[in-house]
Order: C-alpha cells, then sequence, then structure tokens
C-alpha cells in the first residue's frame, strides 16, 4: 500500500516537473521576434474597419504593398495621416496597395479618426494587438513594405513619415517593393 | 466663491438626476471597472496606466455607464474590440475556470501531501525504541542454550 502510495506520488511529482518544463519549452519558442527584411511578411487576415469584410495578406500577392501601423491615441499618428493619404494618391496609380492595420484601438475613435483625417485606403482593425505582436512593432506608427511576392523589403520604419529622414526612407520603401 | 460653488452643485444635481433616473438599474463605475481592465499596451490595469490608450478606453467606459450600460455589457464590448486578454482576470466559464481551479486544486493536493508526510513521519517516529511484537525477539533453542552456556562461562 505504501510502496503504491509512494510510486504515485513520484509518478505525479515527475509528471508536473515535466509539465512545467513543456510551458517552458512552449514559451521559449512561441516568443514573438520581429520578422527579418527579406524574409515572408507574416500572414494575417483582419476585419476591415473602413467597411465589411475581412482583408486577408495572402489574397494582396503579387501587389505591392505599405503596412502601416496605427492607432487613433497616437499622436504622431495624426501627423502622419495626410502624409501617408498623399502618398497613397501618389503611389496608387503604379499598383501599391496601403493597408492600415489600426493596433489596440477603440473602434468608434479609428472610425472617427479615419473621417476627421480623410484616409481612403484600406484599413483593418487588430484590437487585440496579435498581428501588430508577430510583426514585432514597439510601437506606433510603424511602417512595413512588402514585395509582389510577400516578402518584407526595404527598410522598418518605426516613426512618423513626417520626419524628413523617415520619408526618405519611406519612399525607398514602397520603390523596393515595387521593383522586386 | 461660495455662490459659485453652490450654483455649480445645484446644476449638476439638476443635471445628473434626470441622467440617473433614465437608467433602470444601478450604475456601474469606471473606479469599479478600470481595476479589472487591462491598458493593452502597458499590461498594467487601467487604474495603474495613464496610458493614451487606456485614457482613450476609460473614456469609453465612462460614455457607456453615462448610456446606462451595465459592467457585464462594457466588458463584453471591451472583449470583443481587444480580445480577451483586455480582461485582468479570465473569465469564471468554460475552459477559463481551468485558471480559477488549478491553483486551488494545486493548495488542496499541497496540503494533502503535506498531512500524509507528517502522518507517517509521527508514526515512525512511535514505533522507534519499541520491543519487536509476537515472536519475532525471541531467541530460537539452539541459540538459547549457546547464550546460556556463555554466560555460565563469566559466572
Amino acid at each position: 500500500m505504501s510502496r503504491t502510495l509512494k510510486l504515485s506520488g513520484q509518478v505525479i511529482a515527475l509528471a508536473a516537473v515535466a509539465g512545467m518544463l513543456g510551458l517552458l519549452v512552449w514559451r521559449l519558442t512561441h516568443q514573438s521576434h520581429p520578422p527579418k527584411i527579406g524574409g515572408p511578411a507574416p500572414a494575417f487576415s483582419l476585419k476591415r474597419i473602413d467597411g465589411s469584410g475581412v482583408v486577408d495578406l495572402a489574397a494582396l500577392r503579387g501587389k505591392p504593398v505599405v503596412l502601416n501601423f496605427w492607432a487613433s491615441w497616437c499622436v504622431p499618428c495624426k501627423g502622419e495621416a495626410a502624409a501617408l493619404e498623399a502618398a497613397y494618391k501618389r503611389y496608387r496609380s503604379q499598383g501599391v496597395v496601403f493597408l492600415g492595420v489600426d493596433y489596440h484601438d477603440v473602434t468608434g475613435d479609428a472610425r472617427t479618426f479615419l473621417s476627421h483625417h480623410d484616409v481612403t485606403y484600406t484599413t483593418v482593425q487588430d484590437g487585440s494587438g496579435m498581428v501588430g505582436d508577430r510583426y514585432g512593432i514597439t510601437g506606433v506608427p510603424e511602417t512595413y513594405f512588402i514585395d509582389r511576392r510577400g516578402r518584407l523589403v526595404g527598410v522598418h520604419i518605426a516613426g512618423p513619415i513626417t520626419d524628413p529622414k523617415l520619408a526618405r526612407q519611406f519612399d525607398e520603401g514602397v520603390r523596393a517593393a515595387l521593383s522586386s | 466663491m461660495i455662490l459659485r460653488t453652490a450654483a455649480a452643485l445645484v446644476a449638476a444635481l439638476v443635471l445628473a438626476a434626470p441622467a440617473a433616473a433614465a437608467c433602470t438599474q444601478p450604475r456601474t463605475s469606471l473606479s469599479y471597472l478600470e481595476g479589472q481592465i487591462m491598458c493593452p499596451t502597458c499590461h498594467t490595469t487601467l487604474d495603474q496606466s495613464s496610458a493614451p490608450a487606456a485614457l482613450r478606453i476609460e473614456a469609453l467606459i465612462s460614455k457607456r455607464i453615462a448610456q446606462c450600460w451595465t459592467a457585464d455589457q462594457i466588458r463584453a464590448e471591451l472583449v470583443q474590440n481587444f480580445g480577451a486578454g483586455i480582461l485582468a482576470a479570465p473569465p469564471r466559464k468554460g475552459f477559463d475556470l481551468l485558471a480559477w481551479w488549478l491553483p486551488i486544486a494545486g493548495v488542496i493536493a499541497g496540503a494533502a501531501l503535506l498531512a500524509f508526510g507528517v502522518w507517517r513521519w509521527s508514526r515512525a517516529r512511535d514505533g522507534d525504541g519499541e520491543p519487536p511484537p509476537g515472536d519475532a525477539g525471541r531467541l530460537d533453542p539452539e541459540s538459547e542454550r549457546r547464550l546460556d552456556d556463555a554466560l555460565a562461562r563469566f559466572e
């Protein structure tokens, strides 16, 4: 009886330790790392905030994409909105798709923001922040460029493109997305 | 100054009374909810955060309270908007119940193991120094004879 109990106790203790180790390994292997430029853009499918339906990144394969993470509570995003809209109008004739990703935001506030800043390109909602985390963003606004083959190209812009240096990087990023 | 304060108080009462009366159930409060909702960008509860995202969520909660929404309705809207991670504690239903019951089960199992260990240890101590029960302590006849012989040599 006591031997059985002792054995059961040992098995339970071993199972608990194995479970903890499993959790640790899972946590370590599932940590989000920012994607590498040149590597594939992390896939996602998100609900549109400016209309109905969802946008699947995979469905945009074959088109250069400018992916901009923003939020209505982000002050620099307000300054950037007009510059992005102007860039969209400048590049859309070349087939460049602009996609706004509203990160950790209140839906009503985001819609007010889009209307107030006359944003006309497609915007999707990442309320839980899962897609932003997958892209390794550390704040908003941040911008990525995706080429026709679904790879990240150019540079990862962390900051508003109203900054002259970032504006140059933005144009380089669009050109990189267009050329490959 | 006193007149101004009194006027503001009267105005607040006049404005607040119909609004409060419009709700069919008691209003929830921001202070009640802000300890239960996480700031999505800084990963602390709203009452501990002054991040812009937290302030926007607080503004939304205040707006919903003014519209007589219940705490459950507000939480549901926030979960729909931000996902279940916006809640500081997991919901008490479905698979999430495990998060509530596992720690309790762990404490009970630990207490039971400790109690069992103490019981075993105290029993082992009680058994120390006692003569072996039954015939186990007696010598066989041959050994008894040899012991008697050995003792006789000393006499």
